[in-house]
């Protein structure tokens, strides 16, 4: 064996070994987390997780959601008129009625009793992300672009952080959260087969307030038919109160109402901690626990109401409307004819956080697992199958020389195989069909060659330059045709969207991989073959 | 074994024929799209629903389709999936006009109702519901009153059990009863009596749902398009490049465009769906002709650098001629293998095959009667304008030694 022969089989063999070695024990490493049993994982088990498999093969769920942005946008405003009011009525400037055009921009009424500089002073100090026009007895204040974008920016980080935090709460192995495009999020959720309940999980604001029900004349304001409740008000409902829907039940047609005070006694940011729990009567409860500053709030305003109805609202719902029996300081419960689950579910979302725009589903796909399981069973038959007809194919044509080509295939999807575990990319159903474009280019990678050998041969070469010449001269075709084909895959992974992008990954690793078997390791076994003879008299291709 | 042995056919003699038969290809797919008024694209690209539902028995499909009429879903239609005795259903609901329907929910609770399934709320089904409702389920309950041990997790320990009965289900493809989940090994009789007690098994499991907006369909649509679009100038870049020559790039993609359209009329003619599994085996086709064409380029391009000087024509049919036996067999091969996906993949990637079966009989037909006579072509129709643009006798020359100065200024140094 010549010194540069013994270096290409080392090679190859390192590269085996390395990339072999690797799919094991990224196996294992996968293994070892899910693993219930006593001791180490068997290799069968470390063989099998070897590989990312797609929510397509494996099961799971896979959401598009929208952030609606102009939520964040609607809050900012109605905060920053707030804030504007006060400043005015505080520093005695008159102002109008306040109207809204669109989302991003309101109209103040201003009168020849307006002090416009004072006006313009606040506007300056206290909203400075607002851009004003005036025009006769209007003066119109549009967020500026800048700051228009910062807050739809930062809407959609934090419903992505959100529902990371909820996601992780309910324990999911391996969730892919991220941001597409400005306002879209792709929550991807290997294994889990329940889509109502994640939906409702992620999309739940869970923005909690707890207020107190009016009293009018000894009665309690709720709960009751709307009807009935408005006209206790002569239909007009103070600006300091609010009518609020009850959470319906389940065999009642009508829900009710309640009137309640519009400021909040505690919300949401006011919570440490929440966890389900029981009710002393049964039936499923939240128990919740307050921050030192939430607690004192609370004290105070229960401390003063004893008696009262406290109204507990999750996303402009009463859920349920205890009486106050005593000061309660740093912690309550949330009752409300619960399931587990939504007692569960409802003390995860309190924990995570509330979000700070609405969700749109834009997309959603649940693969169920047993869906998954068929599909890998078919593609990989199918995909054994088809290989065995090529190597026969190859092996009938060639001979002996056809066995060389097997060989290299094998090696192709091992490494192919392995190279993926390595990158950690994800086998996915179209995966599966750049595996078989992979394999016919590899195909055809050593078909040019022996084609060019039988040329040479024929031609009337000897056997050794034959193979010499075959490889060399098959060479540019074989680089021409994987960059080609390459080129095109980067852009598809460039510019596809999920399957195409799990094609084109596969598609990039294979050809890569085809070309080091096809050009280095067939050469090699010819030279092996054939090296060591002085003399061949026939190749057997 | 050889299947040809040094060839000498003309095919560019019967290149006008070809580009006939193409062109009548092209034409028949095209009056089939036009018939079904535009390609019918699945739930990816024109949104909707799509739910696959595994029944305890064989589903009767007028009767399912009396309970769903009641949904007021608009259109929306029922087939069989895959192997009819595996009872499984293809529910397909249009898009709808309100946004805010979540239509699986609806769709499952109907059909629930409808095939008088247990309707005992506060017991699980089994069938429909999955690993973590279970899971929390058991955890509340606590069968096993593992909360009193020390050092167990209760949702871990749950977890497990809930794993293990979901993945029975899978195995057997749907419960009859509670008690086909007792068949799970490793759970103790305190949890199977609670699953006896609490858990019901409804008439179907749903193994699929797929809810695409209108936004997204439109999205995909166009980022498909895009993708494909890009790739294409890519490779015309490349080939043009490594060929220095304008012709074998356009050739290519000339080829390559032939190829996509055929398959997309075929496609359309036998009624297929195109949907984003379509659009990965159309970039397969691509990436296969493309490989095809190049292969017969690299040859003429080698055999255009002999000294002996020959009509393009005449280099271009020698070309094919000479790659022909590694065209055939590699053709060959890759059918192999896409008719084993044809026939054994399974409903996803049926269709998926059936695209690769079409594209690889266009794609070898198209190397050779499409890519390398629009090279003939163009040059001829170059040729032929040459001499108005230059003068006839400066043009004959150039048939000589290339001698000529202005052509080596850089190479001669």
């Amino acid at each position: 064996m010549s010194k540069r022969l013994r270096w290409r089989v080392i090679v190859i063999l390192v590269t085996l070994v390395a990339i072999v070695g690797g799919y094991v024990m990224t196996g294992y490493q996968r293994a070892r987390k899910e693993w219930i049993g006593q001791g180490r994982p068997p290799l069968r088990e470390a063989l099998k997780r070897g590989i990312k498999l797609g929510l397509d093969l494996r099961g799971g769920i896979h959401l598009v959601l929208q952030v609606n942005t102009t939520d964040a946008l609607k809050a900012q405003r109605d905060n920053d008129v707030t804030q504007l009011q006060n400043q005015a009525r505080e520093q005695g400037v008159s102002i109008g009625a306040v109207e809204y055009p669109n989302d991003w921009s309101f109209q103040l009424g201003v009168s020849e009793k307006t002090d416009t500089t004072k006006l313009d002073d606040i506007v300056k100090r206290w909203l400075p992300g607002w851009n004003v026009s005036t025009t006769s007895g209007k003066w119109t204040l549009a967020l500026k672009d800048p700051s228009r974008r910062e807050i739809e920016d930062s809407a959609v980080t934090q419903a992505i952080e959100t529902i990371r935090n909820r996601i992780d709460e309910f324990g999911v192995a391996e969730p892919i959260i991220a941001r597409e495009g400005s306002d879209r999020i792709l929550v991807q959720l290997p294994g889990i087969d329940d889509p109502k309940r994640v939906k409702d999980l992620i999309k739940s604001t869970a923005f909690l307030e707890l207020k107190l029900v009016d009293r009018r004349d000894g009665q309690d304001m709720g709960p009751m038919d709307k009807a009935s409740l408005l006209s206790r008000y002569n239909n007009q409902i103070p600006p300091e109160l609010e009518l609020v829907e009850g959470k319906t039940v389940a065999g009642e047609r009508e829900s009710a109402w309640y009137v309640v005070q519009k400021a909040a006694v505690i919300t949401g940011r006011d919570l440490k901690n929440a966890r389900p729990s029981r009710q002393t009567m049964g039936g499923n409860a939240v128990t919740f626990f307050l921050t030192p500053a939430g607690a004192e709030k609370f004290g105070e305003a229960t401390g003063k109401n004893v008696g009262r109805l406290l109204a507990i609202i999750l996303d402009k719902r009463v859920q349920s409307a205890p009486s106050i029996h005593e000061r309660i300081t740093d912690t309550g419960q949330i009752t409300g004819n619960f399931t587990a689950e939504q007692a569960n579910d409802l003390a995860l979302v309190l924990r995570a956080g509330a979000l700070p725009a609405g969700l749109t589903y834009l997309e959603e796909r649940t693969v169920g697992p047993s869906l998954g399981l068929d599909s890998i069973r078919k593609g990989v038959t199918a995909s054994i199958v088809g290989a065995l007809l090529v190597f026969v194919a190859v092996v009938v044509y060639y001979r002996r020389a056809g066995w060389n080509a097997v060989i290299a295939l094998i090696l192709n999807a091992i490494l192919l195989l392995g190279t993926m575990s390595l990158f950690d990319a994800t086998l996915t159903l179209p995966g599966i069909a750049g595996f078989i474009l992979t394999i016919g280019m590899a195909v055809d990678s050593n078909v040019l060659i022996f084609e060019r050998i039988r040329e040479e041969l024929r031609a009337g070469r000897a056997p050794k330059t034959a193979i010499e010449n075959g490889f060399s001269k098959a060479f540019a075709t074989i680089i021409d045709t994987h960059i080609t084909v390459i080129i095109s895959a980067v852009f598809l992974f460039q510019f596809g969207t999920g399957p195409v992008k799990g094609f084109a990954v596969t598609l990039i690793i294979g050809l890569l991989i085809s070309v080091f078997t096809a050009v280095f390791v067939s050469h090699t076994i010819f030279e092996l073959e054939y090296g060591r003879r002085e003399h061949i008299d026939a190749l057997s291709i | 074994m050889e299947l040809f042995r040094q060839t000498n056919i003309d095919f560019l003699r019967w290149k006008w024929w070809a580009i006939g038969a193409s062109w009548a290809l092209i034409l028949v797919g095209l009056v089939a799209i036009f018939v079904q008024k535009g390609l019918k694209f699945g739930i990816d690209f024109a949104g909707g629903t799509q739910i696959a539902l595994r029944f305890v028995a064989k589903p009767d499909i007028d009767h399912l389709r009396k309970i769903l009429d009641a949904g007021n879903f608009g259109d929306f239609g029922i087939q069989r999936y895959e192997e009819p005795e595996k009872n499984e259903v293809l529910i397909r609901v249009q898009q709808q006009a309100k946004e805010g329907r979540d239509i699986t929910t609806d769709v499952v609770s109907l059909l629930r109702q409808g095939l008088g399934g247990p309707v005992d709320a506060t017991k699980l089904d089994l069938n429909i519901q999955g690993r973590d409702s279970l899971a929390a389920r058991l955890v509340a309950a606590d069968p096993d009153q593992a909360a009193s041990r020390s050092g167990v997790v209760l949702t871990d320990y749950y977890g497990r059990i809930a794993e293990a009965v979901i993945a029975k289900r899978s195995e057997t493809g749907v419960f009859r009863s509670p008690a086909d989940a007792n068949a799970v090994n490793g759970v103790s009789p305190a949890v199977k009596q609670w699953i006896q007690g609490n858990t019901v098994t409804g008439p179907f499991v749903l193994l699929s749902a797929e809810n695409v907006g209108p936004q997204v369909g439109a999205d995909l649509r166009q980022k498909a398009l895009w993708a494909i679009g890009t790739s294409m100038l890519g490779m015309l870049a490349y080939i043009a490049f490594r060929f220095k020559s304008l012709p074998f790039g356009v050739g290519a993609i000339v080829a390559t465009i032939h190829d996509t359209l055929i398959t997309v009329g075929l496609l359309a003619l036998f009624g297929r769906e195109f949907s984003l599994v379509v659009v990965a085996a159309i970039l397969t086709l691509v990436g296969y002709s493309v490989n095809d064409t190049v292969v017969v380029y690299d040859r003429i391009r080698e055999n255009q650098r002999s000294p002996k000087k020959e009509p393009l024509e005449t280099i271009i049919n020698r070309s094919i001629n000479q790659t022909l036996s590694r065209t055939v067999l590699t053709s060959g091969a890759t059918m192999l293998v896409v008719l084993a996906l044809f026939f054994l993949g399974g409903e996803v990637l049926n269709t998926f095959a059936l695209t690769l079966i079409i594209g690889i009989i266009v794609g070898t037909y198209s190397s050779i009667y499409v890519a390398s006579p629009i090279v003939v072509i163009w040059k001829q129709w170059t040729d032929r304008r040459r001499p108005v643009v230059v003068p006839a006798a400066a043009a004959k020359p150039a048939s000589a030694p290339p001698a000529t100065p202005t052509k080596k200024k850089s190479g001669r140094r």
